[in-house]
């Protein structure tokens, strides 16, 4: 009964003086946290960030009381005699799950209500920007000044087989000019590309539409067409400012089969970088980790105080490196040795050897002295002993760990790009940052392809050896 | 022969595991060594070959020093004496003929063996040595796909390879089956007896020592408490070696 008077006044006390240490300084702790909780949720919001969590200041979380004091009552009728914890175990994790999906912010109404946004993603994700009808391309140009300067370009230009010109050789954005053409592949389409004075191309729209510009040339390959001149100068520059700009004249045949389109090339490109970045930080990362995995083998440091230190020391190096995310190992080193691959490669490097090292020396702690003890008595010399007894015990599992992170590694390297580190990841986020979403799809698939073939793989290797 | 003349050892936390041992064995005996558990009987056979290195005292192989024997000597003395182990130490990954021609380490060429190739004529002792424990279609098994009486026959096999003029065997059968320990061990008497190997052997069950041992050693916290024939081993004595409140097992089947 005094232990149910002294758990009224104190939650958990009464329990703490029966001698039931832990559920008391439980239960007192669980309720302070409680009444903590419901006192930041009452209290109004202050500055920015925090007005952004929605429920701050909301008098009616002091509801939220009705779980602490029934705990509280809980606790007495504890104190008085002991009951099983079940209950109000349950009761604190609903309070506490329930102000988790408030400060997550959970709003399912977000999913749904704003679909259409996806869907222009996901729209060009279904055509992935890898191969291009082979076709046959023609390409002509001819400079023009916007806007006008007294010196402007002649506004014709002669190239191998074909002949631009336009009625002026300058003008303002908006004024329309006439192009006449020759030399060009006759009753064909031609496509009109501008070029801005930074060097990006767009297509030219029929003013007012999105359709583009497209003219057919006569039998003879002559084609006459207006324009107008669009505005193509990014924002930051004068655009009082003459400067030249291009007009192209694109033609393409479709030739039968397929091609590498530019950016499926890139993909190619960037899902090789990751492979071998992913082979050359297993490969740096396996060199340093056996050596390092008998540092930190304790069967074989426990021999004095002196290895004994060691073993700790490199223990906690490895369990420190091992514990930070090789993404902010490789910002670390895009710093150092500046953008691509090669820091990419020391990251996953750094954390390979840290995650094997540790991997290798279980295995050593793992080795049965038994066979090594019996090929010691057959008169094996110290290095038959080691080829024989010590070698057919590690060298599979070793192996196995080394294919198993070689995977994990080409995994990490596609998106150790985001950060700059080289390999598809460097080209994905530049392509999402574009827009590009049919470059991103045709990269998400080559990652999907490469991760699922390497898991393949490991998989049937590891099954191997082990 | 091999003469124990006042074996001591000590190990490095101190436990004194073996006490002024002595006692001689002549060639062409099967020696039996008895003694409760953590009595000493495998410190003792490991200090034989010196897988141990004993504190003080004088290990004598045909006159030849074995305590202060330099590391080309030791393994000369070694790859004569062939060992089987309670728990059959194969290298579990490695082939029964791979585990088998390691018996061979002490003969072959070391450069060679460092990278696994070995003569046509080795291989085929290692066969015939598989043959001869009667399990010749098993050389290509993965050692740890036997079951444990298959296990120690390659362990023999591997003793066999050595030519040994003496197996140490330290609890041979402690981890099998009554039927199987006969079986093991039969294998072993046949070698001491057809081959004229010596072999010392420490053995649990005092039915299997009646059955195996011309002489028996007794062990008791690391000293000799007995030396003699089985059959001298009575009531009275029994209970010296094991203690008051030991109550004999056996394994059985004797005859089997
Ligand atoms: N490596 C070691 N370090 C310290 N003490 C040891 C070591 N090996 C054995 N001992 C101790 O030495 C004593 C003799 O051990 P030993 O293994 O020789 O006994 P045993 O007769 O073979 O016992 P069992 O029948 O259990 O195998 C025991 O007290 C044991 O605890
Ligand atoms: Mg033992």
């Amino acid at each position: 009964m005094l232990n149910a008077l002294a758990s009224l006044f104190l939650p958990g006390l009464g329990q703490f003086l029966a001698g039931r240490r832990t559920r008391g300084l439980a239960l007192f702790g669980v309720i302070a946290v409680m009444l903590g909780l419901i006192i930041w949720a009452v209290t109004p919001a202050v500055g920015g960030a925090e007005a952004d969590i929605t429920f701050k200041g909301n008098p009616a979380n002091w509801r939220w009381l009705i779980v602490p004091t029934l705990l509280w009552l809980w606790n007495i009728w504890d104190a008085a005699s002991p009951r099983p914890v079940l209950i109000p175990v349950i009761a604190a994790l609903i309070m506490f799950y329930v102000m988790g999906w408030q400060a997550t912010e959970i709003d399912l109404e977000a999913l749904a209500k704003n679909f259409d946004r996806a869907l222009i993603i996901l729209r060009p994700m279904f055509r992935p920007d890898f191969l291009q009808p082979k076709a046959d391309r023609l390409e002509a140009w001819v400079e023009l000044e916007v806007p006008c300067s007294p010196t402007p370009p002649a506004g014709a230009n002669t190239l191998v087989g074909t002949s631009l010109s336009l009625s002026a050789g300058c003008a303002s954005v908006g004024e329309t000019l006439t192009l006449t053409a020759g030399g060009l592949w006759p009753d064909s389409d031609a496509e009109l590309v501008w070029q801005s004075p930074i060097g990006d191309f767009f297509a030219l729209r029929e003013p007012g539409t999105t359709q583009p510009v497209i003219t057919r040339t006569d039998s003879t390959g002559r084609l006459a067409t207006r324009f107008v001149v669009p505005k193509a100068i990014p924002p930051g520059i004068d655009p009082n400012l003459p400067q030249n700009q291009r007009l192209y004249v694109r033609q393409s045949k479709v030739t039968g089969g397929y091609e590498l389109s530019t950016n499926g090339f890139f993909v190619l490109k960037g899902i090789y970088e990751t492979i071998a970045l992913a082979l050359m930080a297993t490969t740096l990362g396996t060199l340093f980790a056996i050596p390092i995995s008998f540092l930190a083998a304790r069967n074989l440091m426990s021999a004095n105080a002196l290895t004994l230190g060691m073993y700790v020391v490199v223990r906690t190096l490895l369990n420190i490196v091992r514990s930070i995310e090789s993404l902010i190992i490789a910002i670390v080193f895009v710093v150092i040795v500046g953008l691509g691959p090669f820091a990419g490669m020391l990251a996953l490097a750094l954390h390979t050897i840290a995650a094997l090292a540790k991997l290798y020396s279980e295995v050593i702690e793992g080795i049965d002295p038994g066979p090594i003890e019996a090929i010691r008595a057959t008169g094996a010399t110290w290095l038959q002993v080691a080829r024989y007894g010590v070698v057919p015990q590690i060298v599979p599992p070793f192996t196995a760990f080394t294919i198993y992170r070689w995977d994990i590694n080409v995994r990490a390297s596609t998106i150790i790009g985001f950060v700059g580190g080289g390999g598809i990841g460097f080209f994905l986020v530049q392509w999402i940052n574009l827009g590009d979403f049919r470059a991103v799809s045709a990269s998400f698939i080559a990652i999907l392809v490469v991760v699922m073939a390497m898991d393949v793989f490991s998989a049937r290797v590891r099954e191997r050896l082990i | 022969m091999l003469e124990v003349q006042h074996l001591h050892k000590v190990y490095p936390n101190g436990t004194v595991a073996l006490t002024d041992v002595n006692f001689t064995v002549n060639d062409g005996e099967f020696l039996v060594i008895i003694g409760l558990s953590g009595s000493g009987k495998s410190t003792l056979l490991r200090c034989i070959n010196r897988l141990i290195d004993p504190t003080a005292g004088k290990i004598l192989w045909d006159g030849v020093d074995v305590t202060t024997a330099p590391a080309g000597e030791l393994r000369r003395i070694r790859r004569q004496i062939g060992m089987v182990f309670q728990q059959f130490n194969l290298v579990k990954r490695s082939s029964v003929l791979t585990n088998v021609l390691a018996g061979r380490l002490g003969y072959a060429n070391p450069y060679l063996s460092l990278l696994g190739i070995w003569p046509p004529a080795e291989r085929e002792r290692a066969q015939r040595a598989l043959t001869r424990v009667g399990i010749a279609d098993k050389a290509a098994s993965r050692a740890d796909a036997l079951s444990g009486g298959q296990q120690q026959r390659v362990g023999i096999a591997r003793a066999l390879m050595q030519e040994p003029k003496l197996i140490l065997a330290d609890e041979p059968v402690a981890s099998l089956d009554p039927v199987l320990a006969h079986s093991i061990l039969q294998y072993l008497e046949q070698l001491n007896r057809e081959e004229k190997i010596t072999v010392i052997c420490s053995l649990h069950f005092l039915d299997l020592v009646h059955r195996y041992a011309t002489r028996v050693v007794a062990l008791k916290d690391g000293q000799v408490v007995f030396t003699g024939l089985p059959q001298e081993i009575d009531r009275a004595r029994f209970k010296e070696i094991y203690g008051e409140e030991a109550i004999e097992v056996r394994a059985g089947m004797a005859e089997s």
